[in-house]
Protein backbone atom coordinates (compact mmCIF):
# COMPACT_ATOMS: atom_id res chain seq x y z
CA UNK A 1 0.00 0.00 0.00
CA UNK A 2 2.57 2.56 1.26
CA UNK A 3 4.75 1.62 -1.83
CA UNK A 4 2.15 2.10 -4.28
CA UNK A 5 1.00 5.50 -2.95
CA UNK A 6 4.90 6.54 -3.17
CA UNK A 7 5.24 5.07 -7.06
CA UNK A 8 1.61 7.10 -7.48
CA UNK A 9 2.74 10.83 -5.97
CA UNK A 10 6.59 9.81 -7.94
CA UNK A 11 4.75 9.93 -11.51
CA UNK A 12 2.55 12.56 -10.24
CA UNK A 13 5.60 14.80 -9.61
CA UNK A 14 7.13 13.65 -12.68
CA UNK A 15 4.68 14.54 -15.72
CA UNK A 16 3.80 17.76 -13.74
CA UNK A 17 7.46 18.97 -13.87
CA UNK A 18 9.23 17.24 -16.93
CA UNK A 19 12.49 16.53 -18.29
CA UNK A 20 15.96 15.97 -16.41
CA UNK A 21 17.27 18.77 -18.23
CA UNK A 22 16.92 22.26 -16.36
CA UNK A 23 15.97 25.49 -17.67
CA UNK A 24 19.74 26.68 -18.44
CA UNK A 25 19.90 23.76 -20.47
CA UNK A 26 17.04 23.68 -22.18
CA UNK A 27 16.81 26.99 -23.23
CA UNK A 28 20.58 28.12 -23.31
CA UNK A 29 19.55 31.14 -26.04
CA UNK A 30 17.58 32.52 -23.57
CA UNK A 31 19.73 32.67 -20.76
CA UNK A 32 22.60 34.25 -23.22
CA UNK A 33 20.55 36.37 -25.24
CA UNK A 34 17.92 37.97 -22.09
CA UNK A 35 15.55 39.42 -24.39
CA UNK A 36 13.27 42.12 -22.47
CA UNK A 37 10.34 43.22 -24.63
CA UNK A 38 8.55 40.70 -26.86
CA UNK A 39 6.27 41.32 -29.79
CA UNK A 40 3.23 38.86 -30.46
CA UNK A 41 2.69 37.74 -33.89
CA UNK A 42 -0.48 37.25 -35.19
CA UNK A 43 -1.44 33.36 -35.26
CA UNK A 44 -0.14 31.07 -38.02
CA UNK A 45 -3.69 29.59 -38.44
CA UNK A 46 -3.44 25.93 -40.13
CA UNK A 47 -6.99 24.95 -39.11
CA UNK A 48 -9.75 25.69 -41.06
CA UNK A 49 -11.36 27.65 -38.49
CA UNK A 50 -10.85 31.52 -39.52
CA UNK A 51 -12.01 33.00 -36.28
CA UNK A 52 -9.37 30.79 -34.53
CA UNK A 53 -6.35 33.70 -36.36
CA UNK A 54 -8.05 36.82 -34.59
CA UNK A 55 -9.66 35.40 -31.22
CA UNK A 56 -6.03 33.83 -29.77
CA UNK A 57 -4.21 36.52 -31.34
CA UNK A 58 -4.51 38.83 -27.68
CA UNK A 59 -4.54 35.92 -25.49
CA UNK A 60 -0.76 35.98 -25.14
CA UNK A 61 -0.57 39.16 -24.18
CA UNK A 62 -1.52 38.83 -20.42
CA UNK A 63 0.77 35.62 -19.96
CA UNK A 64 3.42 37.27 -21.62
CA UNK A 65 3.25 40.15 -19.22
CA UNK A 66 2.79 38.17 -15.96
CA UNK A 67 6.18 36.18 -17.07
CA UNK A 68 8.12 39.46 -16.12
CA UNK A 69 8.51 40.57 -20.12
CA UNK A 70 7.69 43.93 -21.66
CA UNK A 71 5.23 43.00 -24.03
CA UNK A 72 3.77 45.32 -26.80
CA UNK A 73 -0.28 45.40 -26.57
CA UNK A 74 -1.58 43.22 -29.81
CA UNK A 75 -4.46 45.86 -29.97
CA UNK A 76 -1.86 48.03 -30.71
CA UNK A 77 0.14 46.15 -32.88
CA UNK A 78 -2.39 44.68 -35.29
CA UNK A 79 -3.11 47.76 -37.03
CA UNK A 80 0.61 47.81 -38.11
CA UNK A 81 1.05 44.52 -38.79
CA UNK A 82 -1.94 45.02 -41.08
CA UNK A 83 -0.45 48.37 -42.75
CA UNK A 84 3.35 46.81 -42.84
CA UNK A 85 1.70 43.63 -44.82
CA UNK A 86 2.95 41.21 -41.65
CA UNK A 87 -0.38 40.25 -40.66
CA UNK A 88 0.86 36.54 -42.15
CA UNK A 89 3.03 35.74 -39.65
CA UNK A 90 4.28 32.68 -41.85
CA UNK A 91 6.11 35.17 -44.27
CA UNK A 92 8.52 35.72 -41.25
CA UNK A 93 8.41 32.12 -39.60
CA UNK A 94 11.84 31.35 -41.52
CA UNK A 95 12.69 34.76 -42.08
CA UNK A 96 14.78 38.24 -40.99
CA UNK A 97 12.98 39.43 -38.07
CA UNK A 98 15.02 42.71 -37.80
CA UNK A 99 12.67 45.11 -39.19
CA UNK A 100 10.20 44.11 -35.63
CA UNK A 101 13.37 45.60 -33.96
CA UNK A 102 13.45 48.76 -36.03
CA UNK A 103 9.64 49.71 -35.76
CA UNK A 104 8.73 48.01 -32.23
CA UNK A 105 12.00 48.08 -30.79
CA UNK A 106 11.27 44.37 -29.72
CA UNK A 107 14.10 41.59 -28.63
CA UNK A 108 12.08 38.74 -29.94
CA UNK A 109 9.03 37.97 -31.62
CA UNK A 110 6.82 35.24 -30.59
CA UNK A 111 5.08 33.24 -33.24
CA UNK A 112 1.82 30.86 -32.32
CA UNK A 113 0.86 27.79 -34.89
CA UNK A 114 -2.81 26.37 -34.48
CA UNK A 115 -2.66 23.54 -35.57
CA UNK A 116 -6.30 22.33 -34.25
CA UNK A 117 -8.87 24.30 -32.88
CA UNK A 118 -11.56 22.84 -32.58
CA UNK A 119 -14.81 21.34 -30.70
CA UNK A 120 -16.90 18.28 -30.19
CA UNK A 121 -20.23 18.71 -28.73
CA UNK A 122 -21.36 15.43 -28.36
CA UNK A 123 -18.18 14.33 -26.54
CA UNK A 124 -17.92 17.50 -24.26
CA UNK A 125 -14.68 18.28 -25.64
CA UNK A 126 -12.76 21.61 -26.45
CA UNK A 127 -9.63 20.88 -28.24
CA UNK A 128 -6.72 22.50 -29.15
CA UNK A 129 -2.97 22.14 -30.23
CA UNK A 130 -0.60 25.19 -31.02
CA UNK A 131 2.83 25.47 -30.94
CA UNK A 132 5.00 28.21 -29.81
CA UNK A 133 8.14 29.67 -30.94
CA UNK A 134 9.78 32.61 -29.51
CA UNK A 135 12.63 33.72 -32.23
CA UNK A 136 15.05 36.77 -31.72
CA UNK A 137 15.01 39.86 -33.80
CA UNK A 138 19.27 40.66 -33.13
CA UNK A 139 19.76 37.14 -34.34
CA UNK A 140 17.05 35.31 -35.69
CA UNK A 141 17.80 31.87 -33.62
CA UNK A 142 14.87 30.39 -31.41
CA UNK A 143 14.66 30.94 -28.47
CA UNK A 144 12.07 28.86 -26.96
CA UNK A 145 9.97 26.27 -28.45
CA UNK A 146 6.71 24.19 -27.17
CA UNK A 147 3.95 22.71 -27.90
CA UNK A 148 0.48 22.31 -26.10
CA UNK A 149 -2.35 19.92 -27.24
CA UNK A 150 -5.18 20.47 -24.78
CA UNK A 151 -8.33 19.41 -24.33
CA UNK A 152 -10.66 21.25 -22.08
CA UNK A 153 -13.61 18.32 -20.76
CA UNK A 154 -17.05 20.18 -20.65
CA UNK A 155 -19.22 17.25 -20.07
CA UNK A 156 -21.58 17.60 -17.55
CA UNK A 157 -23.18 14.77 -14.85
CA UNK A 158 -27.14 15.26 -14.63
CA UNK A 159 -26.90 13.99 -11.04
CA UNK A 160 -29.92 11.44 -11.66
CA UNK A 161 -29.38 7.83 -12.94
CA UNK A 162 -31.44 5.35 -15.30
CA UNK A 163 -32.22 6.49 -19.22
CA UNK A 164 -33.26 9.83 -18.53
CA UNK A 165 -30.21 10.67 -16.43
CA UNK A 166 -28.06 9.73 -19.29
CA UNK A 167 -30.36 11.67 -22.00
CA UNK A 168 -30.35 14.93 -19.75
CA UNK A 169 -26.37 14.48 -19.28
CA UNK A 170 -25.89 14.08 -22.98
CA UNK A 171 -27.88 17.00 -23.82
CA UNK A 172 -26.44 19.48 -20.83
CA UNK A 173 -22.89 18.41 -22.44
CA UNK A 174 -23.63 19.25 -25.54
CA UNK A 175 -25.36 22.81 -24.38
CA UNK A 176 -22.03 23.39 -22.49
CA UNK A 177 -19.83 22.60 -24.92
CA UNK A 178 -21.19 24.82 -27.21
CA UNK A 179 -22.27 27.59 -25.13
CA UNK A 180 -17.95 27.20 -24.14
CA UNK A 181 -16.14 29.54 -26.05
CA UNK A 182 -13.30 28.05 -27.89
CA UNK A 183 -10.75 30.73 -26.42
CA UNK A 184 -10.93 29.19 -23.17
CA UNK A 185 -9.04 26.35 -24.06
CA UNK A 186 -6.90 28.77 -26.13
CA UNK A 187 -6.29 30.77 -22.95
CA UNK A 188 -5.31 27.06 -20.96
CA UNK A 189 -3.34 26.44 -23.12
CA UNK A 190 -1.16 29.07 -22.98
CA UNK A 191 -1.15 28.90 -19.36
CA UNK A 192 0.05 24.91 -19.45
CA UNK A 193 2.78 25.75 -22.34
CA UNK A 194 4.48 29.35 -21.06
CA UNK A 195 4.57 27.71 -17.57
CA UNK A 196 7.75 26.62 -18.59
CA UNK A 197 9.21 29.88 -20.40
CA UNK A 198 12.13 31.36 -18.59
CA UNK A 199 11.12 34.63 -16.61
CA UNK A 200 11.89 38.12 -18.04
CA UNK A 201 13.48 41.18 -16.59
CA UNK A 202 10.66 41.99 -14.43
CA UNK A 203 9.87 38.87 -12.74
CA UNK A 204 11.22 37.76 -9.27
CA UNK A 205 12.18 34.56 -10.69
CA UNK A 206 14.27 36.07 -14.03
CA UNK A 207 17.33 34.49 -13.71
CA UNK A 208 16.42 32.19 -10.54
CA UNK A 209 14.52 29.72 -12.96
CA UNK A 210 17.87 28.90 -14.34
CA UNK A 211 18.45 25.56 -11.87
CA UNK A 212 14.64 24.80 -11.97
CA UNK A 213 13.61 21.44 -14.12
CA UNK A 214 12.27 22.19 -17.46
CA UNK A 215 8.98 21.01 -18.56
CA UNK A 216 8.87 18.54 -22.03
CA UNK A 217 8.63 20.25 -25.02
CA UNK A 218 5.63 18.69 -25.63
CA UNK A 219 2.59 19.06 -23.70
CA UNK A 220 -0.55 17.35 -23.38
CA UNK A 221 -3.30 17.19 -20.75
CA UNK A 222 -7.21 17.33 -20.56
CA UNK A 223 -8.56 20.05 -17.67
CA UNK A 224 -12.12 20.45 -16.47
CA UNK B 1 0.48 4.89 9.81
CA UNK B 2 -2.72 6.10 7.81
CA UNK B 3 -2.15 9.63 9.39
CA UNK B 4 1.34 9.87 8.12
CA UNK B 5 0.80 8.95 4.66
CA UNK B 6 -1.85 11.59 4.81
CA UNK B 7 0.72 14.02 5.76
CA UNK B 8 2.96 12.67 3.48
CA UNK B 9 1.03 12.93 0.69
CA UNK B 10 -0.12 16.33 1.09
CA UNK B 11 3.18 18.21 1.67
CA UNK B 12 4.77 16.30 -1.36
CA UNK B 13 1.46 17.36 -3.24
CA UNK B 14 2.02 20.78 -1.59
CA UNK B 15 5.83 20.44 -3.22
CA UNK B 16 4.52 19.54 -6.65
CA UNK B 17 2.38 22.98 -6.88
CA UNK B 18 4.79 25.15 -5.41
CA UNK B 19 7.99 23.99 -7.65
CA UNK B 20 5.56 24.19 -10.70
CA UNK B 21 5.14 27.56 -10.28
CA UNK B 22 4.15 30.97 -8.36
CA UNK B 23 0.15 31.81 -7.72
CA UNK B 24 1.59 35.56 -7.25
CA UNK B 25 0.65 37.77 -10.41
CA UNK B 26 2.78 40.44 -10.84
CA UNK B 27 -0.46 42.88 -11.88
CA UNK B 28 -3.71 43.70 -11.10
CA UNK B 29 -6.22 42.57 -14.13
CA UNK B 30 -9.57 43.22 -12.78
CA UNK B 31 -12.06 42.00 -15.87
CA UNK B 32 -9.96 43.25 -18.79
CA UNK B 33 -8.75 40.26 -20.28
CA UNK B 34 -12.57 39.26 -20.75
CA UNK B 35 -13.89 42.87 -21.61
CA UNK B 36 -10.81 43.85 -24.31
CA UNK B 37 -11.82 39.77 -25.93
CA UNK B 38 -15.58 40.86 -25.87
CA UNK B 39 -14.89 44.27 -27.42
CA UNK B 40 -12.62 43.33 -29.86
CA UNK B 41 -15.18 41.21 -31.05
CA UNK B 42 -17.79 43.47 -31.24
CA UNK B 43 -16.89 46.84 -31.38
CA UNK B 44 -20.14 48.87 -29.71
CA UNK B 45 -20.48 51.81 -27.94
CA UNK B 46 -21.66 49.98 -24.57
CA UNK B 47 -18.28 47.28 -24.61
CA UNK B 48 -15.91 50.46 -25.21
CA UNK B 49 -17.19 52.08 -22.39
CA UNK B 50 -16.45 49.02 -20.27
CA UNK B 51 -13.55 48.71 -21.48
CA UNK B 52 -12.13 52.38 -20.71
CA UNK B 53 -13.47 51.30 -16.77
CA UNK B 54 -11.26 48.23 -16.80
CA UNK B 55 -7.87 50.95 -18.20
CA UNK B 56 -9.17 53.53 -15.54
CA UNK B 57 -9.32 50.63 -12.46
CA UNK B 58 -5.87 49.06 -13.82
CA UNK B 59 -4.13 52.60 -13.97
CA UNK B 60 -5.89 53.65 -10.84
CA UNK B 61 -4.95 50.39 -8.28
CA UNK B 62 -2.29 48.09 -8.64
CA UNK B 63 -2.65 45.44 -6.27
CA UNK B 64 -0.32 43.18 -7.66
CA UNK B 65 3.14 42.12 -6.91
CA UNK B 66 5.33 44.79 -8.71
CA UNK B 67 2.83 47.50 -7.66
CA UNK B 68 3.11 49.17 -11.24
CA UNK B 69 0.92 49.52 -14.05
CA UNK B 70 1.24 46.37 -16.21
CA UNK B 71 3.61 47.26 -19.87
CA UNK B 72 0.85 48.60 -22.40
CA UNK B 73 -2.11 49.59 -20.21
CA UNK B 74 -0.81 53.52 -20.23
CA UNK B 75 -0.89 52.77 -23.80
CA UNK B 76 -3.50 51.14 -24.80
CA UNK B 77 -5.55 53.72 -22.53
CA UNK B 78 -4.22 56.69 -24.34
CA UNK B 79 -4.81 55.29 -27.74
CA UNK B 80 -8.57 54.46 -26.95
CA UNK B 81 -8.92 57.98 -25.47
CA UNK B 82 -7.14 60.14 -28.22
CA UNK B 83 -9.98 57.96 -30.39
CA UNK B 84 -12.59 58.96 -28.49
CA UNK B 85 -11.31 63.16 -28.69
CA UNK B 86 -9.74 63.06 -25.84
CA UNK B 87 -6.41 63.85 -27.31
CA UNK B 88 -4.18 65.76 -24.59
CA UNK B 89 -5.27 63.21 -21.70
CA UNK B 90 -4.35 60.44 -24.53
CA UNK B 91 -1.35 61.38 -24.84
CA UNK B 92 -0.15 62.32 -21.51
CA UNK B 93 -0.82 58.37 -20.48
CA UNK B 94 1.12 57.34 -23.98
CA UNK B 95 3.99 59.65 -22.98
CA UNK B 96 3.65 57.71 -19.24
CA UNK B 97 4.14 54.15 -20.83
CA UNK B 98 7.53 55.46 -21.83
CA UNK B 99 7.79 56.59 -18.66
CA UNK B 100 7.57 53.33 -16.88
CA UNK B 101 8.98 51.48 -19.81
CA UNK B 102 11.33 53.43 -21.41
CA UNK B 103 11.57 50.10 -23.84
CA UNK B 104 8.44 50.69 -25.57
CA UNK B 105 9.50 54.34 -26.80
CA UNK B 106 10.55 53.30 -30.41
CA UNK B 107 6.76 52.19 -30.78
CA UNK B 108 5.03 54.40 -28.81
CA UNK B 109 7.09 57.27 -29.89
CA UNK B 110 5.74 56.84 -33.45
CA UNK B 111 2.08 56.68 -32.04
CA UNK B 112 2.45 59.71 -30.62
CA UNK B 113 3.80 61.43 -33.36
CA UNK B 114 1.07 60.09 -36.27
CA UNK B 115 -1.62 61.14 -32.98
CA UNK B 116 -0.26 64.37 -33.55
CA UNK B 117 -0.33 65.23 -37.10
Amino acid sequence: MKKTIITALAAITLVSCGTTKTMGEQYAAMYEEKPLSIAIMPPINQTTHAEAKDFFYTTLYLPLCEKGYYVYSPYLTMEMFQQESAYDAELFLENDLSMFKTVLGADAAMFTIIKDWRRNNVGGRVKVDIEYILRSTKTGQTLYKREGVISVNTSVGSGSGGTFGAIASLIATAINTATTDKVVAGRKCNAFVLSDLPAGKYSKMHEVDKTERAGEPLVKATVK
Amino acid sequence: MKKLLILGTTAILAFTLSSCGSTNSLYSWYDYEDIAYQYNKRTTEELQLKVLEQYKKITDKQKGVRGVVPPGMYAEYGFLLCKTGKNEEGLNFMKKEIELYPESEVYISRIIKQLEK
